[in-house]
């Protein structure tokens, strides 16, 4: 009996006009999306090797210790994945004069994007009157004076849609593959493809939610026509504005001082604060020393402090221990303010952390905002491997910085051991080079369970919702 | 005859359960939007007093401007501030945040609600506007009547866009009167006129998608079909579109990456130095190479690009919300012409900079002053010859043919 309901609600579908005009805009779509990306991708290796030979150029001719770190930054290769999903490592660029204001306006589109606004809107359209839509057109009726139970009649109705949506979704992405397979250029994985699988179960999952969303508003709605109206809101501000709003909520909830004031604070820490007390220290332990050695109260000019310090032995000790006080004064100054400047930074990496966390965690309210963080992090684009990419780059710091230039500056000195090492051309093209490789799948999974969880959560209690609806529906 | 359909359409629009979420979604939407982009505004504000140059300074700094409330556009990029050195320009503050969730989703200002939720609720209040009246009945009795078709579609038009502009302009124009509270938002009268502008614009987009709504209606016999027509239609010109545009536009016009231009920059000025170091010779000779080569590499790459926006552009110009977006950011001064502009101003500061160090170190002479950085925005007309004015025509030019062929289905619709 199950299956008959299953495969009429699948008929229903097939036959539908929404699912003919969802499943042709998807596959469009992805396919333009996949050919448009996958030459985005190629460009950008051409684009990542052409700036690789200019660097080694540079390396051969002009490399030089004392001002190396600039020029050779760590950067992050074009991955196989961005043919299809771009998430964050976008050209946007905030620390420099150079940036491209582009994608700020107008956020590229991939995967992720198409996946989000397409198949909710799609998945909605497929159920905002699965039950209302059946009660106006009397065949609910017919249906449940049968020895149905309405379990059967719900579960059926979610399982048709489910196959329904899955269908376009998996042939669109299926057609989308093969056009960046086809491309030479493009090397897919084995993880990489394990990867693509899990986030095509997180697309179904997402998709799932919003079907169940759906169902859900139809079985408490009478008529379709305020079923769209509520189902449409609902998904506005589920995938439009709650992920959008959080990082602002979250900075209201959770403030953390400006960047800028901070610098602005801790170079005034480091600069004229120090001083003042540093000064202040000096005059202090030179007081106490002044107490010990009455003698350098007089007033001497420098040439006679110098010969007094070389004829008597006890002016001596006094003008050692006034100079040890006065280094002691600056060590002072210097210690109690880095640790005032550390104390500042802390609280600011603390504060921005737990700002950080709070607005991921209004998002995943969203969730659009759930499976944007499940797909950029299984295809190491979004904020795991930002952080894996500062490891990998704090490694390789302490290859180039530590093991290397000890071992060329060593080389230079003994060759001359007056060169300014510093500022001497040395060819480093044999340098340790910045590689970046992408991080197990392992953790990648781990990072994007979370969000899979609560993608999870929501379908379950969605359907639960639903069901109780449909018990206390009235089908008359 | 006209008033009495306005009058009707008004009447059973306000008794129905759609005006009831409509109004709800909108009016808090556009307040939220308002009241978190003060607060951002507020925050920029702040660290701009920390920053602003001391006179002398030679500092490119502007001040942020209040219509990036409404429309933040490239506001963030524009108001870090460029200090001038002998190396180049080095941008030392601009408004980061640790918290990288922003960088996820765009900015919810007023220009997105408008862009993306104004333009959905008008389509819900187009897409049955026939289709229902026959599914109804109705719609036999009123073409039945004294009335002329193009009288019941004009009277139809008119009343829902009554119902949706009325409730949106009251909320915007509250929303901007409370912000006029705050002493830091100081709008000019030139702003408040751009304000305006503005709002006409997102008058004239929802216009369009009302019109396009009832396009649809007229050549679909059930609301539902409509419908769906509608919300695809809806994705592909809000999201797809634009989006997809610029990504195409790309393929064609090949612009060097963010990235190799600082690196080029960085290996340019390192090596000059180290030259100047071994071979000696005169140090302003080599601020003036280094200055130069750059200059060179921002004139091809700014030429590119502006290739780049132009056919971005045209190829967006498909759909209107990606015209809105680029008529308001320009209108608001946070768009991408006025941020190519301002760059471009920051060069010749540091030129002009540049110089004056060389002339006074000749000089022997220390501790210079340097004048201040000034830079004008576009003009409002300026902006409309760079293009505004195309998006806004183009924009009256789907209006109305939206409306014409709305009027072409509905003459030859089976009202029965």
């Amino acid at each position: 009996m199950g299956q008959t309901l299953v495969a009429k609600e699948i008929r229903g579908h097939l036959l539908s006009f929404r699912f003919l005009a969802g499943f042709v805009i998807l596959f469009v779509v992805v396919v333009v999306t996949s050919v448009v990306l996958t030459g985005d991708y190629v460009r950008k290796l051409d684009e990542y090797s052409a700036r690789q030979a200019e660097l080694d150029r540079y390396l051969r001719t002009y490399a030089h210790f004392n001002r190396i770190g600039g020029v050779l930054r760590p950067s992050q290769p074009p991955i196989p994945f961005q043919a299809l999903v771009r998430g964050l490592t976008a050209d946007v660029n905030m620390e420099g004069f150079d940036a491209d204001p582009l994608p700020v306006m107008f956020p590229l589109i991939d995967l992720v994007s198409i996946v989000t606004i397409l198949v909710s809107l799609m998945a909605l359209i497929l159920t905002y009157d699965a039950v209302s839509g059946e009660k106006e057109d009397g065949t609910l009726r017919l249906m449940l004076a049968n020895s149905l139970p309405r379990s059967k009649v719900i579960l059926a109705k979610a399982a048709g849609a489910g196959l329904a949506l899955a269908g376009p979704l998996l042939v669109s992405l299926a057609a989308g593959m093969l056009v960046i397979l086809v491309h030479p250029r493009v090397d897919w994985t084995g993880v990489d493809w394990a990867a693509l699988g899990l986030i095509v179960l997180g697309a179904g999952a997402f998709g799932g939610v919003f079907l169940l969303l759906g169902i859900l508003v139809s079985s408490v709605h009478r008529s379709s026509a305020s079923s769209i109206m509520t189902s449409l809101s609902v998904w506005t501000l589920l995938v439009l504005v709650v992920p959008n709003l959080s990082p602002y909520l979250a900075s209201f909830l959770a403030p953390a001082p400006s960047r800028i004031m901070v610098a602005r604070e801790t170079e005034r820490l480091s600069d004229t604060d120090r001083d003042d007390l540093v000064n202040k220290l000096r005059a202090e332990y030179r007081g106490q020393v002044l107490k010990d050695y009455p003698v350098l109260a007089e007033r001497l000019t420098e040439a006679e402090v110098k010969k007094r310090v070389a004829e008597d032995p006890e002016y001596r000790q006094a003008f050692e221990a006034n100079r040890a006080a006065e280094e002691r004064a600056l060590a002072e100054g210097n210690r109690i303010q880095s640790e005032k400047i550390e104390r500042i930074r802390t609280a600011l990496r603390r504060k921005e952390a737990a700002q950080t966390r709070l607005a991921r965690a209004i998002s995943m309210v969203s969730p659009l905002a759930d499976f944007s963080y499940l797909a950029t992090d299984l295809s190491s684009t979004g904020t795991r491997n930002q952080a894996h990419f500062a490891d990998l780059a704090r490694l390789w710091g302490q290859a180039f910085f530590g093991d290397y230039r000890t071992k060329k500056i060593a080389d230079l000195r003994s060759k001359d051991p007056t060169a300014d090492v510093w500022n001497t051309a040395v060819d480093m093209t044999d340098a340790p080079r910045f590689r970046y490789v992408e991080e197990g799948l392992g953790g990648r999974v781990q990072t994007a369970l979370p969000p899979f969880a609560v993608l999870l959560g929501y379908g379950i209690v969605l359907f639960a919702a639903a069901y109780v609806a449909f018990i206390r529906y009235d089908v008359r | 005859m006209i008033g009495t359909i306005v009058r009707k359409e008004i009447v059973s629009n306000l008794l129905s359960y759609k005006i009831l979420v409509v109004l709800l979604l909108m009016v808090l939407l556009t307040a939220t939007s308002l009241f978190v982009m003060h607060r951002d505004f507020s925050a920029r504000m702040a660290d701009y007093q920390i920053i602003r140059p001391k006179p002398g300074q030679p500092i490119a700094v502007v001040p942020p401007n209040p219509l990036s409330i409404f429309a933040k556009g490239l506001e963030n990029a524009m108001t870090r501030s460029f200090e001038i050195s002998v190396i180049g320009v080095g941008v030392r503050a601009g408004q980061s945040s640790g918290n990288v969730i922003y960088a996820f989703f765009p900015a919810p200002d007023f220009l997105y609600v408008v862009r993306i939720v104004l333009s959905l609720v008008a389509l819900l209040f187009g897409f049955d506007q026939i289709s229902r009246e026959r599914e109804q009945g109705t719609l036999k009795l009123l073409v039945g009547g004294p009335v002329s078709r193009a009288q019941v579609l004009a009277g139809k038009w008119l009343g829902n866009f009554l119902s949706l502009a009325v409730p949106f302009l009251l909320v915007t124009l509250l929303g901007a009167a409370v912000l006029l509270f705050d002493p830091n938002v100081r709008f000019t009268a030139g702003q408040l006129g751009r304000l305006g502008v503005v709002l006409a614009l997102a008058l004239l987009y929802m216009a369009f998608f009302l019109s396009l709504g009832m396009l649809v209606s007229a050549l679909t016999h059930r609301a539902a079909t409509s419908l769906i027509v509608l919300l695809f239609a809806w994705a592909l010109l809000v999201f797809v579109l634009p989006n997809l545009g610029t990504l195409v536009a790309r393929q064609f016009v090949g612009v060097p990456s963010v990235r190799a231009l600082s690196e080029k920059r960085q290996q340019t000025w390192t090596r000059e130095v180290l030259l100047g170091i071994s071979k000696g010779g005169n140090w302003v000779d080599r601020m003036r190479t280094v200055s130069r080569e750059n200059d060179l590499m921002e004139e091809d790459y700014r030429l590119k690009f502006d290739r780049l926006v132009r056919l971005s552009r045209t190829i967006n110009r498909l759909s209107p919300a990606a015209g809105l977006l680029d008529a308001a950011t320009g209108i608001a001064g946070t768009g991408i012409d006025e941020e190519s502009r301002l760059k471009a101003e920051v060069v010749r500061y540091k030129n002009a900079v540049l110089d004056q160090l060389i002339a006074d170190q000749a000089a022997g002479k220390r501790d210079s002053q340097y004048p201040a950085f000034v830079y004008r925005p576009r003009a409002l007309g300026q902006v409309f010859a760079d293009g505004a004015l195309i998006d806004l025509a183009w924009l009256a030019v789907f209006n109305v043919l939206a409306f014409a062929l709305a009027y072409a289905g509905f003459v030859r619709y089976d009202v029965r």
